[in-house]
């Protein structure tokens, strides 16, 4: 048969991964900025376990283009958390580049603690994309005010598309007390058929639900 | 008819242009973000691609970069269709390999004047 | 069905509206990608109702922000759990087997030196009816085995499941897809009515403990060809999922591949691998 039990050690990669483990965070930092690729992307998958590497994390994640250690970057930003980090990341919602900011995007939902408080600022950001970005967040952040600050929203703003956004997520996140600001805002945009639509879908679902 | 793909991480957005592309006759496929698409898209025959840009695990650029870098959807025609209406946005996707940008909130006939144009019409 | 009568029934008990099923489906294929069709209205209804009685909530608006809102994502694994058919049995999912002796074996073998042993890697194992159906479809089904080293390594948190595994011993329904010229190939009747994996299978597959989110148990995984991980990431939270891919990720060779579960869709874990679609199955390939 060729069917074959795995050799016990003596193979190289383990052996080198034995070496870089427990290696120090100063020269995993500088390993961040090596021109292979591969050498990176173990550098930022080894300072996921030192929260004092957030810095050098974001820092690399501005200017990093390799899309396995982007992710590799974001998810070792993700597993540290916090407020530090979620003050680094924000600011790249500006970003021009989609796969960062949908990265970011994603590594922000599941922060829900260090997001709340700044939620607010985001949704009132003077960017209209950088408020449909924060929409966007609220879509998966768990938390109980999601429904509440989108509504909010909807009260003041004037960008069509943050307005659409902000009804999707409504129509899934929506209760009662939200029915108010969508009956509102599709009033307000009565000439725009998408927002009529989308409008109608969560007036609906939130009305013929079960209470 | 033909058979279109929309691509689209909102859910009242896909249903709003399936109701305006199903209005022309055309079959309808939905997918949430650019890798569902592949997974649905590839090995299979499509007349039209409209798709978004931010989505999550794989944004409207990158579906469109490898649809034109594999065999299967080359040549299938895409229309991005963006809350952004900057210069750069679209700059950005015709490097990707995009034929037609449109920008949200869609007008109906707008919309379907371009699915017209790319895909026909049932029975025309 | 008019107002009135709608408003009776929900008096009667907690019901689903048409408007509650689909925001629940709408949410349920964003985490999942698994989309339910009308037709499956009464087979979702019926769970969710067992899980608000479950949890007690009596409205479905009430427990769908419970669950929704929850921190810890434990109810919403619940329910995919119930929202989703789990069973383990040999052969199961075979077109994914049929793929990997096919075309995705060809690629890899074509980027081999020779002497090379081929890693394929089963996690979670469970009982291992999953890495004894790969050993067994690789030696029917596989030609090349004649010439080339295969190592099967499978893996598992629980611990329990793994000493079954290695003891290898089946009850009928495990087995029942099994051809009777496989089952008595490669099986002992034990007298009992259960079969026993042969020895040379069970000294062949190489079953070890492991947590896919504790790095000091991942690490020794590397060089690997084929990933099966069927019916795991869908239970995981998002961060979780990345997590898990990215261990994927550096456990294969450049060029390895992924096979997921039937319901589940790397579009709800990660962006890291390609999309590959053959004749037989998708599977989810690392760049070369």
């Amino acid at each position: 048969m060729g069917l074959v039990k795995r050799q016990e050690s003596g193979q190289g990669a383990p052996e080198r991964e034995r070496r870089r483990h427990g290696r120090a965070p100063e020269d995993l930092v500088r390993q961040l900025a090596d021109p292979d690729p591969a050498v990176r992307r173990w550098a930022a998958r080894d300072l996921a376990a030192h929260p004092g590497a957030a810095d050098a994390l974001a820092d690399a994640l501005e200017g990093e283009r390799d899309p396995a250690v982007r992710q590799a970057l974001l998810d070792a930003l993700a597993a540290i958390g916090g407020e530090a980090v979620a003050e680094r990341l924000i600011p790249l919602l500006r970003s021009e580049d989609a796969g960062l900011r949908n990265g970011v995007i994603e590594v922000l939902q599941g922060m829900p603690e260090a997001v709340a408080p700044r939620m607010a600022r985001l949704l009132e950001d003077e960017d209209p994309d950088v408020r449909i970005f924060a929409v966007d967040i609220c879509r998966s952040l768990p938390h109980p005010d999601t429904p509440r600050w989108l509504a909010g929203l909807l009260g003041r703003e004037r960008h069509v598309n943050v307005v659409g956004t902000a009804i999707d997520v409504l129509a899934e996140i929506g209760g009662p007390e939200e029915l108010p600001a969508l009956r509102a805002v599709a009033e307000r945009f009565a000439d725009e058929p998408f927002v009529a639509f989308s409008a109608k879908v969560a007036i609906r679902r939130i009305e013929e639900g079960r209470a | 008819m033909a058979r279109i793909m929309i691509v689209d991480d909102a859910a009242t957005v896909r249903m709003y242009h399936r109701e305006l592309v199903e209005a022309l006759g055309h079959q309808v496929v939905e997918a949430e973000n650019g890798i569902e698409a592949l997974e649905k898209a590839l090995g299979a025959t499509w007349d039209l691609f409209l798709v978004d840009v931010n989505m999550p695990k794989m944004d409207g650029y990158r579906l469109v970069r490898e649809m034109r870098s594999g065999e299967d959807l080359r040549e299938v025609p895409v229309v991005m269709v963006s809350t952004e209406a900057k210069a750069r946005d679209k700059e950005q996707a015709w490097a990707a390999g995009a034929n037609h940008y449109l920008v949200k909130p869609v007008r109906p006939e707008a919309l379907q004047a371009v699915v017209r144009a790319l895909a026909g019409e049932a029975g025309a | 069905m008019s107002a009135g009568a709608t408003e009776t029934r929900a008096c009667a008990q907690p019901a689903i509206s048409d408007a509650d099923f689909e925001r629940f489906r709408d949410f349920f294929y964003r985490k999942t990608g698994i989309y339910f069709e009308d037709s499956k209205r009464y087979f979702v209804d019926k769970r969710l109702l067992e899980r608000m009685r479950a949890t007690g909530h009596d409205s479905f608006r009430s427990y769908f922000t419970f669950m929704r809102f929850q921190a810890s994502g434990e109810e919403l694994q619940r329910l995919i759990d119930l929202m989703t058919v789990n069973e383990t049995y040999f052969f199961r999912e075979d077109y994914q087997f049929r793929c990997l002796v096919g075309p995705v074996l060809d690629e890899v073998l074509e980027r081999k030196r020779p002497g090379d042993p081929v890693r394929i890697w089963s996690i979670p194992c469970s009982t291992g009816e999953e890495p004894y159906s790969i050993a067994i479809w690789l030696l029917e089904h596989w030609p090349p085995i004649e010439r080339v080293d295969v190592e099967i390594l499978a893996s598992d948190i629980d611990t329990q499941a793994l000493a079954r595994a290695r003891e290898g011993v089946y009850g009928r329904r495990s087995v029942q897809r099994l051809p009777k010229a496989l089952l008595t190939k490669y099986f002992e009747p034990l007298p009992d009515g259960r079969w026993r994996i042969v020895r040379e299978l069970r000294e062949a597959v190489d079953f070890r403990r492991v947590n896919l989110s504790d790095p000091a148990d991942t690490r020794p995984y590397r060089r690997i060809d084929v990933i099966f991980c069927r019916n795991l990431l869908i239970y995981f939270d998002d961060a979780s999922r990345r997590q898990a891919a990215e261990v994927f990720y550096d456990a294969l060779n450049p060029g390895g591949f992924v096979f997921l579960g039937h319901s589940e869709s790397m579009s709800r874990i990660s962006s890291l691998f390609r999309v590959r679609r053959f004749e037989e199955a998708v599977a989810y390939q690392k760049p070369v």
